[in-house]
């Protein structure tokens, strides 16, 4: 680890309720992801590692099409944030991996916070009404059945934990940081 | 010989299920999904790293059945390690597993990952059987006590996704094979 001072990452709790648990991973990976792409210009962040086409930039701007994805749209049923919500996807199905290189690393940290700030308000408010067994309005594109809060939660801890590996290695091919 | 993995026997995590059943779900989803992106390939392949990476596939299968009798069998159940973990100096070898995989077979890399998998079941199955999620691990952290088999089961899904983000990008330097 190359810069301990810029990880301000915090450990999940060892015990706890299944909520605690599961939001403090979540947020642990999100950190994890912050973390990844700190410190880096936008020629570093638009840099892939051959023959993968991802990029640490793209990557964030896809995670913050993620959390809106799952919370916004499929949860709460909702339209997904700005600038998702008029984007033509069928033109371009990968637009936020490619539209990242024109952002700024300002820009894609501030569009990625906000979508991590809206999720956590969706999972606030579902969990003022109900626990982690309430299920998603709108179905899963491939079984006819909802999702709930649950496996949505594990599911953001795995598809950031897998990303933050491709992360790992693409951090690595540019500047040689290394770190779990 | 090379090791195979049946892609139709991976199964997503149950949409609606109890929270130990989804959590044993993902757990197996990224385990199918580790199998199959060490498949087929040759004990060269096995042990080509995508630099500047050192990390290989075959060092990753002999180091996730590792920490599959790491945290279930040794740290849940208080079990000793199996062979060949036993007797290695740890502190002279760190990277031990890593290091020595280069020089086993593609389908004694994977049996001896299939065998770890069956004991870390098993030691699962006890202790769920004992006190559910919130059994406590016969060996503490070292500085914060026990976990909670909840903790485990968690941490095995971020470990194991974040080293098959490893693994997406390692298996596509080797052959070109890509997917989720």
């Amino acid at each position: 680890m190359s810069d301990v001072a810029a990880d301000p990452r915090v450990d999940p709790p060892l015990h706890g309720d299944e909520v605690t648990i599961l939001r403090s991973f979540l947020t642990f990976h999100r950190d994890t992801l912050r973390w990844k792409c700190s410190g880096l210009t936008p020629a570093q962040l638009a840099r892939p590692l051959p023959p993968s086409e991802m990029t640490l930039g793209g990557m964030m701007k896809h995670l913050a099409l993620v959390e809106s994805n799952w919370f916004d749209s499929v949860f709460s049923g909702v339209d997904l944030m700005p600038p998702f919500d008029t984007v033509d996807w069928d033109a371009d199905r990968d637009w936020e991996w490619h539209s990242a290189r024109d952002d700024s690393p300002e820009e894609l940290r501030t569009l990625f916070d906000e979508a991590v700030r809206r999720a956590d308000a969706v999972v606030d408010e579902a969990l003022t009404h109900a626990g982690l067994e309430q299920e998603s309005a709108r179905k899963s594109r491939h079984q006819d059945s909802t999702f709930t809060l649950r496996w949505i939660l594990v599911h953001l801890i795995e598809e950031y934990s897998r990303h933050n590996g491709h992360a790992d290695l693409i951090r690595e091919s540019i500047d040689g940081q290394t770190g779990e | 010989m090379t090791q195979t993995f049946d892609t139709s026997t991976r199964t997503e995590a149950p949409l609606r299920a109890d929270e130990v059943t989804a959590l044993r779900g993902f757990l197996d989803y990224h385990r199918d999904t580790f199998r199959w992106k060490c498949s087929g390939l040759t004990q060269q392949q096995l042990a080509q790293p995508h630099a500047p990476s050192t990390m290989t596939l075959g060092g990753l299968m002999k180091h996730l059945a590792l920490n599959e009798v790491g945290w279930f069998g040794h740290t849940l159940a208080g079990a000793a390690y199996p062979p060949p973990f036993t007797d290695i100096d740890w502190d002279a070898d760190p990277d031990w597993e890593w290091r020595t995989a280069a020089d086993d077979g593609p389908v004694e890399l994977r049996a001896l990952y299939d065998d770890c998998v069956r004991r870390a079941d098993a030691a699962i199955d006890q202790a769920l059987a004992r006190d559910g999620l919130d059994a406590r691990s016969a060996e503490p952290s070292s500085k914060d006590g026990p976990f909670s088999l909840r903790w485990i089961l968690l941490h095995m899904i971020e470990e194991y996704a974040r080293h098959n983000g490893h693994a997406d990008l390692i298996r596509e330097s080797i052959d070109g094979m890509t997917g989720e």
